[in-house]
C-alpha cells in the first residue's frame, strides 16, 4: 500500500526526530512494564486500556520499531511495529496526542527508567503540526501569535487601551498608581498571558497592587508582552523561538535586569527553560524569573506586609504541571499561601505528584476534546473535594480555566483564583483608601444590557442585579428572542448563556457576529458548561470579549461589565 | 544434596560433546556477540545529538543524576513503587536472580567444583526457585491484565517466558546433577545471549542513557531531587 503524501512525510521527518538522543532513547527504553499506568489521569478516570501513558506512546513508537529497530525491520510483528499510511492514520494518532495527554508528565516521574512520554507526544505533535494536522483551535492561536505576536489576537491599541483602563481601576484603590509602559533602565519588565487583559484582570490588577506596594522599579512592555507560547504545544520549536525572541527582544531593548513572568505554567516554562534555546539565545544578558518567586523576595525583604485574615476560608492549591514536573516550583505558592491566608489545606497528591488540571498541554484550546477532558477530571475532582476548601488556588491561567470547568461539572462550586489575588488581597496597605468596586461614573449607568439566558432564575438575578446597580436592563429568554431583542433595542453589551433550548449560545453568538448591525456590541458569554471556549479559539467569528462563569461572582460580574462598557473590549 | 534431596553429583568428565561444547565455547561466543552488538548500539547512542539545557541552571546536576540513578533503589520516591511494594520487590529480586544466573552460566563452567557447595547450591536454587515463580506471576499480570495486554507484544511475552524457562532449568541445573538440566540451562543461556540485544531486554541498557539524561535534565531545573512528601494527610 502505498503511502499518502502527508503520511510519508510525517514518516520522513519521524527519522530525523530520532537523530536526537533522547527522543530514540525513550522510544527504545520502554520495558512495557505498565508501572506508568496508575499515573495517567486518562487511564485513572476511564479505566480504558487504550489510555495507560504507555499504549498512547506505542502508536508513536511502533514508527521506531518499524523504521529503526534491528528486528522491528524484519519482524515488526514482533515486537509492534507498526506505520502510518493514510491521511485517516494521521487524524487517529492526532486524537492521541492532542486528545489523550496534556504532555503532564506525571508519568515520566513514576518510570521506573524516566521515559519522557511527554517529548515523544511533543514530537509526534510536531509532525503533525507541520502537515496541518492538529486540532484547529491550536492552529488559529499559532497563526495569531506568528502574525499578531500573542495568542488571544489582541491588538496593541486593545492591550494598552487595557492597560490605561486597568490602571484607572487600580487607582480607585492606589491613587498615585501608574501602569510604566516601556520604560527604560527598570529593574523589572512585567510579561502576562493574553487571558489577562482579554478576559481575567483581576490577576493584572492584583500583580499592579503589588508592584506598587512594594515599591517596584518595573514596567510593562508595548510590545512582546505575551509570555505564552503555542510552540510548546504544538512542537513547533520556530514558533517556540519567535515568541521567546518577540520577548526577549524587548527586555533587550528596556534595558531591564529581569523579566518576571506572571502566573502561567508554560509560560513560566517555555520563557525560561525552552525559549531561550529554542531562539539560539543563550546566554540572556538578564535573569527570568517567576511572579511567585518576585513576591517571595517582597515578602522576605519586607516590602509587602501580608495580614491573613483578610483571607479567612480554607484555601487549597494545585501545583501546575509545568511548574511543579518542568520548572521546579513548588515552594514558592505554598510559602506564599500560608501567609496569606489564614487556613491553607494541602491537596494530596501534590508537588510533583499532583494531577493535571486537564487543561494542560493546549488542551483548553481544543473543543473537540473538551468531553473527554471533562470526564477524566474526576481525579482531580475527587483530590479538590477532599481538602473541603473554599476556593482553590493554582498558579496558571490554564489550569484556572481548566479547574473552573471540572469544579462546574463536578458540582464542587468554590472559586479558582491565581496565587497573587490571594496575595494582593492580604497586603496591608496603610492609609487604606478603598473605594467600593462597585462605584460607577454617571455615563455607565444610562447604558442598556440585553441579558439573554432560558433559566428564570439566573434572568431575574442578573437583572435585578444590574438594575440596582443603574443599569438599563432588558431581557430574552432565549436565543430567538434574544436576537430580536438585540438586533430591535441595539444594547451597549449583551450577557449571553450558552445553553439553551432551540438557539444555543454559540448559534446566537455567532449570528450577533455576523450581522453588521449588531457585530460590534461586545457579548459577555455567562456560562457554566465548557462548550463556550470553541468560540474563544477556533474564531470563525471575532472571539467574545469577556466571559463570566456560573455560579456568578458579581464582583467579577461588575468589572467584567464596566471593562466592556467603557472600553468595549 | 540439593534442594530436591538428589545428591549425587554428574562427574564433569561424562557430559556429552554437545553439552561441553555450551559450556566451554558456544555461550562464550554468544556473550562475545552480545558486547559485540551492544558496543556498536552505545556508539550509535553516542553518535545521536543530545538535547541540550543552554540555559542557567537552578538546580544541582550532579545530585540529581546521582538522585535519577538511586530512584531504583528507593520505592518510596515514586509513587508508581510506593503504591505497589509487591511489584517492586519482584522486579528487584527478578533482576538480581537474572544477574546470578548469567554469573553461574559463566563461574560453572571454570569453577564446578565451587558450585557444588551446599550452601552455594541451595541459595541459588532457592532464588531461582523465586524468580521462576515471579516470572509466572508477572506473566500471568500481563496476560490477565486489560491495560498489560494492550501493551504487550509477541516479544513481551516471549521474552518473560524465556526467562523464565532459564530459570527454572537453572533450578534443576546448579547442583550439576542431571546432564539435560544442564544441556537446557545453558542452550538457553546461549540464545538469551544472542537474542537479548534485538529484544525489550535491551532495556537494561538503554536504562543507564535514559537515567543520565533524566536525572540531568530534572536536576538542571531543580524538580529533582524530589520533594518528599506523604501521599495523604497525616
Amino acid at each position: 500500500m502505498q503511502r499518502s503524501e502527508k503520511a510519508q512525510r510525517v514518516v520522513d521527518a519521524f527519522k530525523n526526530a530520532t537523530k536526537m538522543r533522547q527522543v530514540t532513547l525513550s522510544l527504545a527504553g520502554c520495558a512495557h512494564c505498565g508501572m506508568c499506568n496508575e499515573s495517567c489521569h486518562y487511564y485513572l478516570s476511564t479505566g480504558d486500556p487504550k489510555m495507560t501513558p504507555t499504549y498512547k506512546a506505542d502508536q508513536i513508537r511502533k514508527l521506531y520499531k518499524k523504521h529503526n529497530d534491528w528486528l522491528g525491520r524484519i519482524a515488526p510483528w514482533w515486537n509492534g511495529g507498526g506505520d502510518l499510511q493514510t491521511d485517516e492514520d494521521l487524524e487517529e494518532l492526532k486524537d492521541i496526542v492532542y486528545g489523550s495527554c496534556t504532555m503532564c508528565r506525571r508519568c515520566t516521574v513514576n518510570c521506573p527508567f524516566g521515559i519522557d512520554k511527554a517529548l515523544i507526544m511533543r514530537m509526534a505533535r510536531g509532525l503533525l503540526t507541520a502537515e496541518g494536522v492538529a486540532p484547529e483551535g491550536v492552529l488559529h492561536v499559532m497563526k495569531d501569535q506568528w502574525e499578531i505576536g500573542n495568542q488571544m489576537g489582541v491588538t496593541d491599541e486593545d492591550y494598552l487601551e487595557t492597560l490605561e483602563w486597568l490602571e484607572e481601576e487600580v487607582a480607585d484603590e492606589l491613587p498615585d498608581f501608574k501602569v510604566p509602559i516601556d520604560k527604560e533602565g527598570c529593574e523589572i519588565v512585567y510579561v502576562i498571558n493574553p487571558r489577562e487583559v482579554k478576559y481575567a484582570p483581576q490577576s493584572l490588577m492584583a500583580a499592579f497592587k503589588i508592584f506598587h506596594l512594594a515599591g517596584a522599579s518595573w514596567t510593562m512592555p508595548s510590545k512582546g508582552w505575551d509570555n505564552t507560547n503555542f510552540g510548546l504545544f504544538s512542537g513547533d520549536n520556530k514558533l517556540g523561538g519567535h515568541m521567546g525572541k518577540l520577548a526577549f527582544d524587548q527586555a533587550l531593548k528596556l534595558g531591564v535586569k529581569k523579566m518576571v513572568i506572571s502566573e502561567c505554567g508554560h509560560g513560566y516554562r517555555s520563557t525560561k527553560w525552552e525559549s531561550p534555546n529554542w531562539a539560539g539565545a543563550n546566554p540572556l544578558p538578564f535573569e527570568i524569573e517567576s511572579f511567585l518567586e518576585t513576591m517571595v523576595d517582597y515578602v522576605n525583604q519586607g516590602k509587602i506586609v501580608l495580614d491573613p485574615t483578610k483571607n479567612p476560608g480554607r484555601v487549597t492549591y494545585h501545583d501546575p504541571c509545568n511548574l511543579s514536573r518542568s520548572a521546579g516550583i513548588t515552594e514558592e505558592p505554598r510559602f506564599l499561601l500560608k501567609r496569606s491566608c489564614m487556613d491553607f489545606q494541602e491537596m494530596y497528591p501534590n508537588r510533583q505528584d499532583s494531577f493535571c488540571c486537564t487543561g494542560g498541554g493546549g488542551a483548553m484550546s481544543m473543543a473537540e476534546y473538551a468531553k473527554r477532558r471533562i470526564e477524566v477530571a474526576r481525579v482531580k475532582a475527587d483530590q479538590i473535594r477532599a481538602t473541603d476548601a473554599k476556593s482553590v488556588a493554582t498558579a496558571c491561567h490554564n489550569c484556572e480555566d481548566g479547574l473552573a470547568d471540572l469544579i462546574k461539572k463536578y458540582e464542587i462550586n468554590i472559586p479558582v483564583h491565581n496565587v497573587c489575588v490571594y496575595v494582593a488581597d492580604a497586603c496591608v496597605i496603610e492609609d487604606e483608601q478603598k473605594k467600593a468596586m462597585t462605584i460607577m461614573s454617571e455615563d455607565l449607568k444610562a447604558k442598556k444590557i440585553l441579558v439573554i439566558d432560558d433559566e428564570p432564575d439566573v434572568v431575574k438575578y442578573l437583572s435585578t442585579f444590574l438594575t440596582d446597580q443603574g443599569f438599563e436592563v432588558i431581557t430574552a429568554a432565549d436565543g430567538s428572542e434574544g436576537l430580536a431583542k438585540a438586533r430591535q433595542e441595539k444594547p451597549d453589551l449583551i450577557t449571553l448563556d450558552i445553553t439553551m433550548p432551540g438557539k444555543s449560545g454559540v448559534d446566537v453568538f455567532t449570528e450577533l457576529r455576523k450581522d453588521p448591525d449588531v457585530g460590534d456590541i461586545p457579548v459577555c458569554i455567562v456560562t457554566g458548561v465548557v462548550d463556550f471556549r470553541k468560540l474563544m479559539y477556533y474564531r470563525e467569528v471575532p472571539p467574545p470579549e469577556g466571559y463570566i462563569e456560573k455560579p456568578i461572582d458579581t464582583d467579577v460580574l461588575m468589572l467584567t461589565a464596566r471593562r466592556l462598557l467603557e472600553m468595549g473590549h | 544434596m540439593d534442594l530436591f534431596g538428589n545428591t549425587v553429583f554428574l562427574e564433569w568428565s561424562q557430559l556429552g560433546s554437545t553439552t561441553r561444547l555450551l559450556m566451554n565455547q558456544l555461550h562464550y561466543g554468544a556473550l562475545a556477540f552480545m558486547v559485540l552488538a551492544y558496543s556498536f548500539r552505545v556508539w550509535q547512542l553516542f553518535k545521536m545529538t543530545p538535547i541540550k539545557e543552554g540555559t542557567p541552571a537552578r538546580g544541582d546536576h550532579k545530585k540529581a543524576i546521582r538522585y535519577s540513578y538511586m530512584l531504583l533503589a528507593m520505592p518510596w520516591e515514586m509513587e508508581s513503587t510506593r503504591k505497589h511494594w509487591g511489584r517492586w520487590f519482584e522486579f528487584a529480586f527478578f533482576h538480581v536472580a537474572m544477574a546470578l544466573g548469567i554469573a553461574t552460566a559463566f563461574t560453572m563452567p571454570i569453577a564446578h567444583e565451587l558450585m557444588r557447595h551446599q550452601i552455594v547450591v541451595y541459595g541459588l536454587q532457592a532464588t531461582f526457585a523465586l524468580a521462576a515463580l515471579i516470572g509466572v506471576s508477572r506473566l500471568l499480570r500481563r496476560l490477565g491484565s486489560p491495560a498489560m495486554r494492550a501493551i504487550s507484544h509477541p516479544d513481551d511475552y516471549f521474552c518473560l517466558l524465556l526467562l523464565t524457562a532459564w530459570m527454572a532449568s537453572g533450578l534443576l541445573a546448579v547442583p550439576q546433577m542431571h546432564e539435560p538440566s544442564l544441556l537446557a540451562f545453558f542452550g538457553l543461556a546461549t540464545f538469551f545471549l544472542v537474542y537479548v540485544p534485538f529484544s525489550k531486554i535491551s532495556h537494561y541498557i538503554y536504562w543507564f542513557f535514559l537515567r543520565y539524561h533524566t536525572g540531568k535534565h530534572f536536576g538542571h531545573r531543580a524538580v529533582y531531587p524530589k520533594k518528599s512528601v506523604p501521599d495523604t494527610a497525616a
